[in-house]
């Protein structure tokens, strides 16, 4: 029996897969290949509209020779802002109001003006060495939709009208709704509704959508930028005390790789984007089953960023 | 030390243990769906790994089983459950079963296999009819493998069904989900804590149920850890 | 194609011409799942020989690490990627330390089993050879527990090929990522592929290493 021998080739696979290992010790290092510009990781949040923003600006950062690393789907607020404090990420493209109520831990400066909003979480960004960029003019925020039967059943129309009828109506949303100043404490506080009871799911994600179709939820967290609500049969009702704030769309990026030029390139998109523009976009990536990366970029053409 | 003494005091708060969302109601959505699960997957898989093991037949399908059953990815079976069958429990529970199936085809078979074809033989020249023969003699020799696979498979199943979570499930997934995304690492840790106690529990409650299935004469046979399979999916 | 039974717009199961555009998004997920896998099977090794060797020859060890194992298997791994994010951000390093984790509880314990499994003959024959400890340990109680050990690099590996999935909540999920988008779009194509490609790794993996066991060790009979 020539084990000696055997186990001598044992030992050099192992040894082969030990090398293995040790070089293959940064995941991400994969594709890219050397630009001159350096490289920059992109996360997006973790619903689809999260993908086409990020998308629409990282194709623009690739086009002016930026290597961009996409971190789709990455997580919701909570999780982004822990990568990007961390540096794990360079940039996100976030919503000036939610943001601001986030990094200022809730202490309701946010008003419905934009550039005031942006100008105050940069207040806030400063001392983590991140900072937010120009807003757009694109409009997303948290609204409330329930399908057309219930919405007629409990005779709502506007969210004040759910104050009475609340006790009977289950709220699904995210589940960082529970905790978050413009989702169930906000309705709470500013419209005195108090649910039957909360109940976890996505954001604005196929869970919801599900749970509003099949009633086991009433009210439904979704984004008032999605193109589809009306064809799904649900009614966004309106927010008559205004507790969401002006939720511009805005680039936030770690001091350290926000470079003029990056800046330039970045708040040019922002200079373009409208809200219809952003609902346009969702339609096609949403309903459409368009890609986030295709959309972006038939988006980008059109507007001449390409050329 | 921070963690553990806030994990403890989130354990211990009443506020915890009422409502939708107390840690009785998580306690029982989790064993509704694990127990389910692991019944309707005993019921398909057990009498195949028995038959097969007792005939001897399709070896290579039943080991390969196991195999199958460690490399598909349970969040995408949840997730692919989710989109065929919708929201709600039924789909938790068809991704569950699909998991719970592989270790007890396996075990059993394996259990059925490892009886002493002397003793078999010896059953066959006492004039015991195939079915008598597999129900009153082989299977009470087999039951330690046969226990060995169902404790796997409800451990396994245990852990997995805090995936549930993600498609919108109970159980105590919900705390570690949701204390995902609230950034509520206690929550989440306390989910993870209740998780794991709820397996240990379960590995136990059903080793004691082995000691009053298995025939006295033969409890002495515990099971070789070489003949168990190792799941983890989740 | 019948799809769409349950589901109010026709998504087919596979399409196609996503798939031709997303060649390098599915390579590129494929290559994260197997260097994620490598590293860790790979580290998990190299923790669990000494570990098991070690535990192996002292009962006190061996029983309370085979007690600590057990627990620390029955904690879902969502949950310990998820608590390692305060440490280690979200980096590659919270999935490998997971990753890892579990590795090493399944190599140890096919290693202690596999010494278990070496007859008190053969180590008395070794002993009147006039072998050093180590020297016997090296030369023929691990040569002869590798049958063992090597089942475990098996399990190992397709178990965490499975595991790397569920790191895709923490963004290091390689083709858990394709998984996740096909569920956070609605998109039957990521999932299938995703959880196909995963399917499929784990049987070339646990082909190719039984083969390269059946190569290495002829005197093992597989596992």
């Amino acid at each position: 029996m020539n084990w000696r021998a055997r186990s001598a080739f044992l030992a050099t696979v192992l040894a082969f897969a030990m090398t293995a290992v040790a070089c293959g010790s940064s995941p991400s290092s994969g594709g890219g290949g050397s630009t001159p510009k350096g490289s920059i990781t992109l996360a997006g949040f973790n619903f689809t509209e999260g993908s086409v923003l990020a998308e629409l600006y990282g194709q623009a950062l690739e086009h002016d020779g930026y290597s961009v690393q996409y971190k789709l789907n990455l997580g919701n607020r909570e999780v982004v802002s822990k990568a990007i404090e961390s540096g794990s990420i360079d940039l996100y493209i976030g919503y000036a109001a939610t943001d601001l109520e986030f990094y200022n831990k809730g202490a309701g400066e946010a008003t419905g003006d934009a550039a005031a909003n942006a100008a105050k979480l940069n207040g806030h960004l400063q001392s983590l060495n991140l900072q937010a960029l120009n807003p757009a003019a694109a409009v997303d925020q948290n609204a409330f939709a329930m399908t057309k039967a219930n919405a007629q059943k409990y005779n709502a129309t506007k969210l004040s009208d759910l104050a009475t009828v609340g006790s009977q109506l289950v709220l699904g949303g995210p589940p960082e709704c529970a905790t978050r100043p413009f989702c169930k404490p906000g309705l709470e506080q500013t419209y005195g509704i108090h649910f039957k009871d909360f109940k976890s799911l996505d954001p604005d994600g196929p869970l919801t959508r599900a749970a509003l179709a099949n009633n086991s939820i009433q009210v439904g967290l979704v984004f008032s930028s999605d193109g589809d609500l009306n064809s799904l049969g649900l009614t966004v009702l309106q927010d008559d005390k205004h507790l969401e704030s002006a939720d511009n769309v805005v680039p936030i990026i770690r001091s350290a790789v926000a470079t003029d030029e990056v800046k330039k390139v970045l708040n040019a998109v922002s200079a373009g984007v409208t809200t219809n523009d952003l609902i346009d976009m969702n339609n096609q990536a949403g309903p459409q089953h368009m890609d986030p990366d295709a959309v972006a970029a038939a988006y980008l053409q059109k507007h001449n960023y390409f050329s | 030390m921070d963690t553990v003494l806030s994990v403890i005091n989130w354990l211990t708060n009443p506020a915890h243990w009422s409502g939708s969302d107390g840690i009785p109601t998580r306690f029982v959505e989790h064993i509704e769906l694990s127990g389910e699960s692991v019944l309707i997957g005993a019921a398909i898989a057990l009498p195949i790994g028995i038959v097969l093991g007792h005939f001897g037949r399709f070896g290579a399908l039943a080991m390969n089983v196991s195999n199958v059953g460690r490399a598909i990815p349970s969040i995408a079976l949840l997730v692919l459950a989710f989109q065929i069958f919708g929201l709600g429990n039924v789909p938790i529970i068809i991704a569950l079963t699909a998991l719970a199936i592989p270790p007890m085809v396996t075990n059993s078979y394996v259990a059925m296999r490892e009886v002493d074809p002397d003793i078999k033989e010896a059953a066959r020249g006492m004039g015991f009819r195939e079915p008598a023969q597999i129900w009153r003699v082989e299977l009470p020799l087999a039951v330690p493998l046969v226990m060995a696979g169902i404790r796997t498979s409800a451990v396994q199943v245990v852990a997995t069904a805090t995936l549930a979570a993600l498609i919108a499930g109970g159980g105590f997934g919900r705390y570690i989900i949701d204390g995902f995304g609230q950034q509520d690492y206690t929550k989440l840790v306390a989910g993870g804590v209740l998780v794991a106690l709820l397996a240990l529990a379960t590995e136990a409650a059903l080793s004691g149920l082995e000691r009053l299935l298995v025939p006295r004469g033969i409890r002495l046979l515990s099971v070789p850890a070489t003949k168990q399979v190792v799941f983890k999916t989740a | 194609m019948p799809t769409g039974l349950f589901l109010d717009y026709v998504d087919p199961w596979i399409n196609w011409d996503w798939l031709s555009r997303h060649v390098p998004v599915v390579t590129s997920a494929l290559v994260q799942h197997v260097e994620l896998t490598a590293v860790a099977v790979g580290i998990g090794f190299a923790i669990a020989v000494p570990l098991g060797v070690v535990a192996q020859r002292r009962r006190l060890l061996r029983s309370s690490i085979l007690t600590i194992f057990d627990i620390f298997y029955t904690v879902p791994s969502i949950a310990v990627f998820v608590f390692l994010i305060p440490y280690t951000g979200l980096t590659a390093v919270t999935a490998e330390v997971a990753l890892v984790g579990y590795a090493v509880l399944i190599l140890a314990r096919n290693v202690m089993v596999g010494l278990d499994a070496v007859p008190k003959d053969v180590l008395d024959a070794a002993d009147g050879m006039g072998y050093r400890p180590f020297a016997r340990l090296i030369q023929v109680e691990l040569p002869l527990a590798l049958p063992t050990i090597f089942a475990g690099i098996r399990i190992a590996t397709v178990t965490t090929i499975g595991l790397v999935t569920v790191a895709a909540l923490i963004g290091w999920g390689g083709l858990g990522q394709l998984i996740l988008q096909g569920f956070i779009e609605s998109f039957h194509t990521p999932l299938v592929v995703g959880m196909a490609l995963s399917i499929a790794l784990a049987f070339v993996a646990d082909l190719g290493l039984a083969s390269i066991q059946r190569l290495a060790l002829p005197w093992s009979r597989g596992g």
